[in-house]
């Protein structure tokens, strides 16, 4: 798409097309007796000449470079490349570079998550010929990705790292919070507490009368809708109705706490689903074949383009005009 | 033919004036001399040192073997006419031959003018020049002998056609002549007519000079040969642009004759002998016109 722009060189025609100037010649030898001739007028000679010729140039590098930083070229300069995605296994790396044969090739280490986003990006950094190996947990992508290089995606799973959640947790019936908490698998861990505090990202609100003002979480669970007033007309979903208050947001349901353990699984899968980002899932050993014409992300800026210095040419060649211009005038 | 275009071309080819006048003078032979006038004299004067031009036959022998230097005999003149040589060298003398390459009006003028001078310098008759150019009046004095040949021959070759006529005050100034008789060789084009330099001319002839003009022409004007491709102007007024066709030749010619038809009849009132020389012409012919019609006076 970007190659169109330089159909726009067309437009250099203008400039040359402005500054030429048809100059009017009259070429008339002497005659000593042209006294005795009919006077005529005087022949016009077209001479294609043309003008400033220093503002002309100017003026073609200018237009030029304008359409070079539309079509923002890039330098391809990398060749065979390993991406390592974070904190992948330095064994298992070099295991795999080595059968793939990439044993020369240049590393590059990239957030797991952003990998193939990247290379997608930066495809037009890579010389036609360069073969790409992506070694490490890769997450899968929505949609089948499309890369102009060949494209080895080599994965491990890793463990998912655990993450704490402090919980806290009042009123009677704390001990069958506590229990339900306790039940909880996975990777997100449950910490809980006495007494809320700031990094308490959940209370459980579980006794008559209003928590105090100050006492802010980014999520309440409250077994009385009384103590939340903004819970008065708010809209449930599978028996859960919820609303923001200035505390937090508010989930309420009168079948709380959960007497059965298909509910409290429910509850607990409903909070981590709404609260926390889905675990990524790794994606499948897999060869991408190189195919031409995929599409390049209309933003990427890639590394190697020439669009910093054709800005820096554009602003200076502009200036340079301007004073041409004004010179001229003069 | 072939004579008369070998003696216009050397016109045109040779820078050397001297050479052409040696080349026409010989072509032309004896006989054209008004016979007054034998350049060595009756009545011996002085010996004078020889100077390159001096005729040989002059030479005093018997002295050379005596004193081993050349010496010429210098003889008592009875002639007092002086001989005036008067040149156009406006800008329209710049008009070119258009059949033969490198001849032009001002080039033709000055040969036919050297070789008058030259005739002058062997009968012993005093001459000067007047070069009108540029709207100045050169003038060179009257005098006899090789030494003004070489200066009058050197004032020719620097004439360089350029500029008007000089108007009628500067040429009033200009050719102030003694009272003695002279005579007059003007060479122009005379496409201004009347003009301050006729005029002058004519009162001269009143004046009881012998005035003689050569009105100098190219082939191409006479016939109205130009070339119909660019547009002309005058070379001496900057008025405009002129144009020449085949449908226009009539007209030119007829306002040409008119114009030449004028010239004629005012010459002819004045008794002044006009001849008309085309500088494609061999200069010997009408070098032979012109004297012809100053003997036969």
């Amino acid at each position: 798409m970007n190659s169109l722009w330089w159909l726009a060189l067309t437009t250099l025609l203008l400039p040359i097309w402005w500054h030429r100037k048809k100059r009017v010649q009259v070429a008339a030898e002497p005659l000593a007796s042209a006294r005795f001739l009919p006077r005529t007028e005087p022949r016009q000679m077209r001479v294609w000449r043309w003008a400033d010729v220093v503002l002309l140039i100017v003026r073609c590098l200018l237009l030029a470079c304008l359409v070079a930083w539309l079509a923002d070229p890039v330098l391809p300069w990398r060749g065979n490349t390993v991406i390592v995605a974070e904190g992948t296994d330095a064994r298992w790396t070099e295991q795999q570079v080595q059968a793939a044969g990439f044993k020369d090739a240049a590393r590059l280490t990239l957030p797991a998550g952003a990998a193939l986003n990247w290379v997608r990006a930066h495809e037009r950094e890579w010389k036609p010929e360069a073969r790409l190996l992506v070694l490490g947990d890769i997450p899968m992508p929505a949609a089948v990705p499309r890369f102009r290089h060949a494209l080895a995606l080599r994965t491990l799973a890793k463990p998912a790292a655990p993450s704490e959640v402090r919980v806290a947790i009042g009123g009677a019936r704390a001990g069958e919070w506590r229990r339900m908490f306790a039940a909880l698998d996975g990777p997100l861990r449950v910490v809980i507490e006495d007494a809320p505090s700031a990094k308490t990202e959940l209370i459980v609100w579980d006794q008559p009368g209003a928590p105090p003002a100050s006492l802010r979480a980014p999520l309440w669970w409250a077994a009385d809708a009384a103590a939340f007033p903004e819970l008065a007309k708010a809209p449930g979903v599978d028996g859960i109705r919820y609303a923001d208050s200035a505390r937090g947001r508010v989930w309420t349901s009168s079948a709380w706490p959960p007497a059965d353990p298909a509910a409290a699984r429910r509850l607990l899968e409903t909070w981590r689903s709404l609260h926390y980002a889905p675990l990524p899932y790794t994606a499948p050993v897999r060869s991408f074949a190189a195919q031409a014409n995929a599409p390049v992300p209309a933003t990427a800026h890639a590394d190697g383009a020439l669009r910093d210095f054709l800005m820096m040419a554009l602003a200076a060649l502009f200036a340079l005009e301007r004073i041409l211009t004004h010179a001229r005038r003069r | 033919m072939a004579s008369r275009l070998t003696s216009a071309a050397l016109v045109a080819h040779t820078t050397r004036l001297e050479l052409v006048v040696r080349h026409v003078l010989a072509g032309l032979g004896q006989g054209i001399h008004a016979g007054r006038e034998r350049g060595s004299g009756v009545e011996f004067s002085e010996y004078r040192a020889y100077a390159p031009g001096d005729e040989w036959r002059r030479v005093d022998w018997k002295l050379l073997a005596r004193a081993d230097r050349y010496y010429v005999r210098e003889a008592e003149r009875d002639s007092h006419v002086a001989l005036w040589l008067v040149l156009d060298a406006s800008a329209s003398m710049m008009e070119p031959s258009r059949s033969i390459p490198g001849l032009d009006k001002l080039a033709y003028a000055r040969t036919l003018l050297a070789c008058v001078a030259a005739i002058a310098q062997r009968q012993g008759d005093a001459f000067g020049l007047v070069v009108l150019s540029g709207g100045r009046v050169q003038f060179t004095p009257a005098a006899r002998g090789p030494r003004q040949l070489q200066r009058v021959l050197a004032r020719l070759d620097a004439a360089q056609a350029e500029g008007a006529l000089p108007d009628a005050a500067a040429l009033k100034s200009g050719l102030r002549f003694a009272g003695a008789p002279a005579l007059v060789f003007a060479a122009s084009d005379f496409l201004d007519f009347p003009s301050p330099l006729s005029e002058a001319l004519l009162r001269l002839r009143h004046m009881r000079h012998d005035v003689r003009l050569a009105c100098i022409q190219t082939e191409a004007e006479c016939t109205g040969g130009f070339d119909a491709g660019p547009a002309y102007r005058d070379p001496e007024a900057d008025d405009g642009v002129f144009r020449f066709g085949a449908d226009l030749r009539e007209g030119y010619l007829r306002k040409r004759e008119a114009h030449f038809a004028a010239v004629t009849a005012a010459c002819r009132a004045a008794d002044v002998p006009l001849v008309d020389a085309r500088i494609e012409q061999a200069p010997g012919e009408v070098l032979r016109m012109w004297l012809r019609q100053a003997g036969r006076r």
